[in-house]
């Protein structure tokens, strides 16, 4: 057999092995890695890159160290999974650099962290006063993560006493002109009513590129020809719209009037769209 | 535009309204949406009922203008 047929040969084989080893070996990112896993991944391309360029060298020699060599990360990552002090040993254990405003000095040194290294990592996490840093994390993964002090936390709905809408998901319901069932039906709708809400839009479906259901069941359509406008979805708006206007309309009357009767009953009536409003707004918005 | 019809005006956009509500109340799924819908909706049909009698009595009011 020819030289050049053997490496083409090797390397499609090859290919295969390592791609399936990689795969079941889980899909971390590269710099979630931990040292293991690093080096397990580096010698696995490492003997196929090896095997595939020398013809001369037995090819199930590489297969058997490939073998070995992922059984080995395989295992530890398995038994990992399984106890925590294994854990702690291969992926290392996060030191604390910052615990209750105060820097811990002997945890920077432990680490190898220089100040300006610390206020680096800081930095990047939009820090730049120490004092404004509750308590600071060095994950075993080299990321530092920080819990700014309470006063520097950005507000959140729940500081402002605004309870929100629930929100669900949108589903992608149209992709490239197809209609996508599944997701259709995990809105809890059907093929006739996108039919029909398509042809309100005066739309075919050939034309349309995405269309997205928001948990409201409204329809949001890009299409493929960008010079046919699309309304965007305006139901819901318009419907605050016109309980606003009904309830300043009342308002007026109750104003205008002079009958005392009258004006009783538009107030009272004012009052009931107002508290009707307060309870829609967050929904409709 | 007298008085009469702009009362009825705002009777025609409070039963829009209902409507409207009934719409959103038929096409959403969601739990805490459908009961804030069903109590905003009583509040609704009451201030609509409201109107109407007072309608009636503008009408009976003046005749002249009845539409």
């Amino acid at each position: 057999m020819p030289e050049w047929i053997s490496i083409i040969i090797r390397s499609v084989i090859l290919i295969t092995v390592l791609f399936f080893f990689v795969k079941w070996l889980g899909a971390k990112q590269l710099s979630q890695l931990n040292i293991f896993e690093t080096i397990s991944g580096i010698v696995l391309g490492g003997i196929a890159a090896f095997h595939t360029v020398d013809p001369y060298n037995s090819f199930y020699y590489a297969l058997l160290a490939m073998f070995v060599w992922f059984i080995a990360a395989f295992t530890i990552e398995k038994l990992s999974l399984k106890s925590k002090r294994i854990r702690d040993f291969t992926d290392g254990k996060s030191t604390v650099f910052i615990q209750n405003g105060k820097v811990m000095e002997e945890n920077l040194k432990k680490e190898g962290y220089s100040t300006d290294d610390l206020l680096e990592k800081l930095r990047n996490n939009d820090q730049f006063l120490v004092s404004d840093v509750e308590f600071a994390v060095l994950e075993p993964t080299g990321e530092l993560n920080v819990l700014p002090k309470r006063e520097n936390r950005p507000i959140t709905l729940k500081d402002l006493n605004i309870t929100p809408a629930p929100d669900k998901e949108p589903q992608t319901v149209i992709a490239d002109g197809n209609i996508l069932l599944e997701p259709l039906a995990n809105a809890s709708l059907n093929p006739t009513w996108l039919e029909a809400e398509l042809e309100k839009q005066n739309v075919t479906i050939d034309n349309v590129f995405l269309g997205q259901v928001d948990h409201q069941g409204q329809l949001f359509l890009d299409l493929y020809d960008d010079h046919i406008a699309v309304p965007e979805p305006a139901q819901s708006a318009l419907l605050l719209a016109s309980m606003k206007k009904c309830q300043a309309d009342l308002e007026l009357f109750a104003l205008a009037t002079d009958n005392p009767q009258a004006k009783e009953l538009y107030d009272r009536n004012q009052k009931r769209l107002q508290e009707a409003v307060r309870r829609m707004e967050p929904y409709l918005k | 535009m007298t008085v009469g019809s702009q009362v009825k005006t705002c009777y025609a956009t409070l039963k829009s309204i209902e409507a409207g509500l009934d719409l959103l109340q038929a096409s959403t799924t969601e739990q805490g949406l459908k009961t804030t819908i069903d109590e905003t909706s009583r509040l609704i049909k009451i201030a609509r009922q409201d109107i109407h009698q007072q309608i009636i009595h503008i009408d009976k009011q003046e005749p002249q203008y009845k539409s």
